[in-house]
Order: C-alpha cells, then structure tokens, then sequence
C-alpha cells in the first residue's frame, strides 16, 4: 500500500483538531479507506476519549517507536466503522522522547499498513509539532473564525511552506446567524486573510459536543450539519478533489435536502 | 474616501465587529511578518558598518540601526555621524566592492 499522511494542525489549542482528525478519519473509513489516526499530543492524550476508544488502549505511539510493540498491536480496531484504527499517545512520555528521524520511520511504515494516517498534532509549534509535521506528505490546517486562531493559522502556513508542503484549510465552528449579523468573520474574510486552499466549512453544531461526551463517531450521526461537512472534507481527500465547498451561508433554508444538493453551484463557496 | 465610506460617517454608523476583526487580523499579519530577531540586526549592523567605512570615517559607537514600525509598514532607519569622507582612487572602490 502506498497511504498518505496527513498531519491536522492548527497552532491555537482547542479549536477543534482533534475533532477533525477523529471526523474526518471516521469518514475516511467509511468510505472504505483503511485509516489510522494518531494522537501525537504526548503527555495529554484526547483523541482516545473523543473516539470512545479510552478502555482499550494497551500500547501507544512511543512504544512502537521504542520497538516495545509492533505497529498493528497499538492499532486500536475501531468496533463500530470498519477499517478505522487508532494509535494513542503515550500519556507518561514527554515530547521529546520522540526525534524527527522517529517519525520519519513511522511514516513510512504508515504508509505501507494504511490508505490514509492522519497525525491529531499538539498545539503549538515547539518539538511535538515539529515531529508531527516532520514526515507528513499533506496537512490540514483548522482555524475557527477568530482573529486569535487565525493569527496562529498563519503562523503555522508559515512554517509548513517553509517544509514544502502546501496546506488547507478547514474553517470551523462557523455560526452563520453572527456572520449575517456582521458579528462574525466570515470564511471569505478568512480565506482572503490567509490565501490558502478551502479544505471544509464546518458549522458550530451541538452534535460535536454530544458526540465527544458519548464517544459516538460524530459523522455517523444523521441529521448533524458539522457531520455532513465533514464527511464531504474526506470525499474531497480521496478521489472528489472537486466537490464544491458548501457555503454555510447560503439557502440556510433548505439545509434538510442538503444531502441530494451536494454540487449545486448556488450554494458553492467562494474558493 | 468612498462612496460607502462616506455614508457611512455621514450616519455615524460604527464598523461592524466583522470588519474590526478582519482589519485587525490583516494588520497583525503584516506586523507579524515584519518582526526581525535581535541577533539579525545586529548582523545587519555589522555589515552596514563595513561597507559604510570604505566610504566614510564614522564613529562606529554612535551609530544607530532601527526599525521604524508605521501603520501598515515598516523603515528601517541607520543613523549615523560622518567624521570625514575617504578620499579614493579612481575605480578602487568599485573594484573593491
């Protein structure tokens, strides 16, 4: 096999990282890829308990590095989405016990064992980033619509092109009611602040916080708009590189036939 | 002053927090990108110094290199006393430099 890794990064903490790597990995799998996610926050692992998969964990990241086990023996199944695995984080290591040349052994690896591996990376741009982004072929930047995620956003663009590897972005939490209101930046404003490439427009939804509190993957849950979105960020990543980005901002109204209007033009996002 | 913003004073409507943010952001950006670390300037100091003394005597101590931060860009100020001119031969320099 010759997978992809992708690395979600985002500078600012809580905007929604481990969200998009643990949604956007779900998807994936569904749509039939085999897919890893990796938690790379080593020392405060989360990716675990968003994906509910928190009881089961035996070896993480640094012991397959260290060689204590192999690869698919940390490869936590996920039991309800086929072909989706997780690799935790260690939670006693610090960030350093890894190197960069670590990671490039555990990409190639990766990329070997799976379709897609996308590494959840720690906030920040100290060690834990720089080994996560080290061995990466794509990555996803999250930013919400804030000037202080953005800033940090284009920080982090920053230092990706300086690794050669172009980004995108998935904007999240978008609440359209506060853009309309002029309350809020827009994706537009965003994307016109960072020039960079339009990965997925995620709204503010309820669901995100009832999937973490359950554990219950959020893409798999019906009628959740923040699902949807994503679901379509993982058709984007593998084999629909132009399905147009819905613009969370128009024809609210009819959101319901969302799912038969996937391409419409009037609802497409200015790239 | 445009059209729009024109009306806009004339109403005394203030900005919304929207464009506040988004102006706010760009601004950020470009001073962002125009933070220089110490040590570069210093650097930068030094090699102004040698290529200034080919031409002119000056009193290394009291010169001065600064960056000037404006709304929206940024100078990069040398300030420095001359003592005296160098007087030299013809094409030297320039072979020199």
């Amino acid at each position: 096999m010759d997978g992809k890794v992708i690395v979600v990064t985002s500078g600012k903490g809580g905007v929604g990282k481990t969200t998009v790597t643990a949604s956007v990995g779900a998807a994936l799998a569904k749509q039939g890829k085999r897919v890893a996610v990796l938690d790379m926050d080593i020392g405060l692992r989360n990716l675990d308990v968003v994906m509910g998969l928190e009881n089961r964990i035996v070896f993480d990241v640094v012991d397959v590095i260290q060689g204590r086990c192999k690869l698919r023996q940390a490869a936590l199944k996920d039991r309800r989405i086929e072909n989706l695995y997780l690799i935790p984080a260690s939670q006693s290591d610090e960030k350093s016990v890894i190197k960069p040349q670590n990671m490039t052994w555990l990409c190639n690896k990766l990329r070997r064992e799976y379709d897609f591996a996308l590494l959840d990376c720690p906030a920040g741009i100290e060690q834990g980033f720089k080994n996560a982004i080290e061995a990466a072929d794509e990555a996803i930047v999250v930013c919400t619509p804030e000037v202080s995620s953005v800033r940090d956003a284009d920080r982090v663009i920053g230092l990706l092109y300086a690794r050669s590897i172009t980004p995108r972005l998935i904007v999240n939490r978008i609440v359209p009611k506060l853009v309309e209101k002029g309350d809020m930046l827009s994706h537009a404003d965003v994307v016109d602040v960072l020039s960079i490439d339009l990965l997925g427009l995620v709204e503010m939804d309820d669901a995100v916080v009832v999937s973490s509190n359950t554990g219950n993957p959020l893409v798999q849950q019906k009628d959740s708009r923040a699902g949807m979105a994503f679901n379509r960020v993982a058709m984007r990543l593998d084999g629909h590189p132009d399905l147009p980005v819905e613009d969370p901002m128009a024809g609210r109204s009819f959101w319901q036939k969302v799912g038969k209007k996937l391409g419409r033009k009037d609802r497409t996002a200015k790239r | 002053m445009t059209f729009h913003s024109l009306i806009k004073k004339l109403l005394n409507k203030p900005d919304s927090s929207r464009n506040v943010a988004k102006k706010r952001l760009q601004f950020a950006l470009v001073y962002d990108k125009l933070e220089v670390r110490d040590d570069m300037l210093e650097d930068l100091q030094q090699d102004l110094v040698e290529v200034i003394t080919r031409y002119f005597e000056i009193d290394r101590d009291a010169l001065s290199l600064d960056i000037q931060r404006m709304e929206g860009s940024s100078a990069l100020i040398l300030n420095t006393p001359i003592l005296a001119a160098k007087h030299r031969k013809e094409g030297g320099a320039r072979a020199h430099a």
